[in-house]
């Protein structure tokens, strides 16, 4: 039985949670069960990804080949659990885990609803199993299918919370996601009409001996799938939607989607460009220089953006739209030291991204406050969710002792080695941005008088009609920063909802004990990747090594 | 609708077209089609029930609980059918090698578990287009 | 030009690919009704679609089923052609998606047009900071 698992685990570690995520619908009567079975996936998935990594770090030599249907490469789809693969299988394991933890009896009054609650955990599970499935595969378009599942996944989550605004928003997200899942097919169909083949292995031998002869067919196969996967993954021109999606979702759907979704998109253009291209036609082509250049320029774009937005997830979401930048940034410097922290430092920011999100949402579903200018004094009510909100963000700054120094350390020296002053100057200036953009929150959170927000919770609690505990879910629907003072009665019924499960005379202060579970664990996460990076150091660069001379 | 024409026809043609949904989901991997076609075919059968005899007849033949069933379990079918490779020790999915007997070729039992993948996909598939109906439908109003 | 014209004759299929492409990013880009948008994704979609299908397509080739009679037949690429369906499906489930959502817009400002759903919302936000104050 053990072998027997043993032998199958790169298979299974994509099928439980899409399958575990699919029959949650028909127990949605049972919502304890229903997240019961989320975490159990997700346990299993983090276990089985670990047990991965294991046999694959402590195998010498020959990448692991799983062939699906046990047909061989040309014609079966293959499964590589190769040191990529089982890197950001651990990341998206260890981060979703927490996130899945986090919405334990809290996602119900955020979505409404227990068949909506259970839908939205079979698409949160749809999506942790399409992730899985990418960092996996070793066929184009199985790869195009996950991207699909992961990007319709990502489209209902944004649109989970059911307001007008989150429709809107999702739609954006639909259009433009599906524009560049058209790119990337027509991309892959290139490919396959160049090479006639679908397997990354065998492309690659097929581009490498024809693309002299037709340069321009793979340069439109490059150019379709960099545009498709830089418009999923929001690099800076192509990021309009972003914001909008990330911020009008609830919280454990934007922490999965700026920490987690976005990086499995990056990690195919990863394989795209290194495993199926390859770094001679990528230098040839100047792709590296492309990404070099996007990477910079969303760095500063981005944390300039996020500077004077008001609403702390709009920040938050513009903040990723710069960290997207580091990434792409360290894809494009074709160095060992720079690709490898590039991987790091994606696993960096899942784990701080997601507790960014994850705390901002607990503060925000605490006070019914979206601005940050009234979070005042709010560090004194939810000292653990400020604190884990502080050490995200000095992660995320990349102070030292925080995961964030590490991966910016390694892309620096990446940069320098490539005899590139201007990327180590722009890394600079981007955590000097970051300190701008996130630093004020912080100050708001310690060391601002709370008077003022007292004021308001006081005022909104001397009127409390009865007749809106009935109107609660409506309430968390119309819960939106274009909320006019017209609608007082369901901002106050709003906070009433959000008290029923607290005692009264104490109404703001830390969430229950699953969700301080999760931020703690993902706050560890951030330490214990800050302090002692050697092995995930080491991982990524195996990774890098393999991705740079696979050839 | 009042259509009494409409109606009668419908009652005539809907059976048969709802049971040929049937039978290109069974015939799938032996001739063109297949579970997804079929499955379309089967829920548009229904749809066209429902548009013509009027959603609340439609919502009482079939209750949404049931649709939530075959919706997941249609999909867990596959899957379970995919684990009969593993469990006879080889990859996830295998047919041959998992030694199901494939039987002649064009024959209606034939292909191992593709025949079973089929009716899983198409029972999945129909539910699903009727879901979708419906959901459409609720909004609207 | 000759040689051209013809290339362009043979390779009709692709020719179309890209025409239907150009249509369908245009119609997304430029139209602001969100059905129009929906319209213009499932265009570029199919243009995928056809682009990959006839690249499977061998001319002369039969239906690849086993024929019982003659065996020197040439099969055409039957792998596109699956693989599409599997896109097919894809489109299926982001068309329903897409129009859940338009209803959903519909339902809550009235209208399908992007731009004014736009308008209203920041009029509503308007009133919101002129009330603050």
């Amino acid at each position: 039985m053990t072998a027997m698992i043993a032998d199958n685990l790169p298979v299974l570690v994509i099928i439980v949670p899409l399958f575990i995520g699919i029959v949650l619908p028909v127990f949605a009567r049972r919502l304890r069960l229903v997240e019961g079975m989320v975490v159990l996936a997700e346990a299993l998935g983090l276990v089985g990804a670990g047990f991965l990594a294991y046999m694959v770090v402590t195998r010498k030599g020959a990448d692991w080949i799983y062939q699906v249907g046990g047909w061989p490469a040309p014609w079966g789809i293959e499964l590589t659990a190769n040191s990529l693969a089982v890197f950001f299988l651990a990341v998206v394991m260890v981060v979703s885990l927490p996130i899945a933890l986090f919405t334990i009896g809290n996602l119900r009054q955020e979505v409404g609803g227990n068949m909506r609650t259970a839908r939205f955990y079979t698409l949160f599970l749809l999506l942790v199993g399409s992730l899985a499935g990418m960092a996996l595969t070793n066929d184009l378009f199985n790869t195009y299918v996950l991207v699909e599942v992961a990007t319709l996944s990502c489209c209902g989550l944004v649109s989970s919370h059911g307001t007008p605004r989150a429709a809107e928003a999702a739609f954006n997200y639909l259009i433009l996601a599906t524009l560049a899942s058209s790119l990337v097919v027509s991309g892959i169909g290139f490919i396959y009409v160049i090479t006639g083949h679908l397997n990354m292995g065998f492309a690659s031998q097929g581009l490498e001996q024809i693309w002299q002869a037709k340069p321009h067919a793979v340069w439109i196969a490059i150019s379709f799938v960099l545009v498709g996967f830089g418009l999923k993954s929001a690099i800076f021109p192509l990021h309009i939607w972003l914001p909008d999606a990330h911020s009008s979702a609830p919280s454990p759907a934007s922490a999965v989607l700026s920490g987690l979704a976005v990086k499995g998109y990056m990690i195919c253009l990863l394989k795209f460009l290194y495993v199926v291209f390859g770094p001679d036609l990528m230098k040839e082509f100047s792709v590296d220089r492309i990404l070099v250049l996007a990477g910079m320029t969303a760095i500063i774009c981005g944390s300039v953006m996020a500077l004077p937005q008001n609403n702390l997830k709009r920040r938050l979401a513009f903040s990723t739209v710069a960290q997207v930048g580091y990434i792409y940034l360290g894809f494009g410097l074709m160095d060992i030291n720079g690709l490898a922290g590039a991987l790091f430092y994606l696993a960096s920011h899942a784990a701080i991204k997601s507790a960014l999100f994850l705390s901002a949402g607990a503060m925000i579903s605490a006070t019914g406050k979206k601005k940050i200018s009234e979070l005042a004094g709010i560090g004194r009510k939810m000292p653990l969710t400020a604190s884990v909100f502080t050490a995200a963000s000095l992660g995320l700054i990349g102070i030292p002792l925080f995961s964030g120094f590490i991966g910016k350390w390694y892309l620096i020296a990446g940069s320098l080695d490539s005899g590139d002053f201007l990327p180590t100057i722009i890394i600079i200036a981007g955590s000097v941005l970051c300190a701008a953009y996130l630093f004020p929150v912080i100050r708001v959170a310690w060391f601002e008088s709370p008077q003022q927000a007292e004021q308001v919770n006081a005022e909104q609690q001397a009127e409390q009609p009865d007749s809106a505990a009935q109107e609660g879910s409506r309430g968390i629907a119309l819960q939106d920063e274009e909320m006019h003072s017209g609608q007082q009665v369901q901002q106050t019924a709003v906070y009433q909802n959000v008290q029923e499960n607290t005692p009264p005379g104490n109404q703001v202060k830390d969430p229950g004990t699953a969700q301080k579970l999760a931020l703690i664990l993902l706050t560890a996460v951030i330490f214990i990747l800050g302090i002692m990076p050697g092995p995930f150091i080491a991982l990524a660069k195996r990774a890098a090594a393999e991705l740079l001379m696979l050839r | 609708m009042r259509d009494f024409i409409l109606k009668r026809i419908a009652a005539v043609i809907l059976p048969f077209v709802c049971v040929y949904g049937f039978y290109v989901i069974f015939h799938g991997h032996i001739s063109p089609g297949g579970s997804f076609a079929g499955g379309i075919i089967v829920g548009l059968s229904y749809i066209a029930f429902s548009t013509i005899y009027g959603i609340e007849k439609g919502r009482a033949k079939i209750p949404d609980k049931v649709l939530t069933w075959t919706e997941s379990f249609g999909t867990l079918w596959y899957g379970l059918m995919g684990l009969v490779g593993i469990f006879k020790g080889v990859p996830f999915l295998a047919n041959k090698l998992a030694g199901v007997d494939l039987g002649l070729p064009g024959a209606l039992f034939s292909g191992g578990i593709i025949f079973y993948i089929g009716l899983g996909v198409g029972i999945r598939v129909a539910s699903t287009m009727i879901t979708i109906f419906f959901t459409l439908m609720e909004d609207q109003s | 030009m000759k040689a051209l014209l013809e290339k362009l004759i043979i390779n009709y299929p692709y020719f179309f690919a890209v025409v239907l492409f150009a249509i369908g990013v245009l119609t997304v880009l430029t139209r602001s009704n969100l059905f129009k948008k929906l319209l213009g994704i499932n265009i570029m979609g199919s243009a995928g679609f056809i682009l990959f299908i006839a690249s499977g397509n061998i001319r002369g080739g039969v239906e690849p089923i086993l024929h019982t009679s003659d065996h020197e037949a040439v099969y055409v690429n039957p792998l596109p052609s699956a693989l599409m369906l599997t896109g097919i499906v894809v489109s299926v489930s982001v068309t329903a998606f897409a129009l859940s959502l338009i209803i959903r817009l519909y339902k809550e400002y009235g209208t399908t047009d992007a731009q004014r759903i736009a308008r209203m919302r920041n009029e509503v936000k308007k009133i919101d900071s002129n009330d603050r104050r």
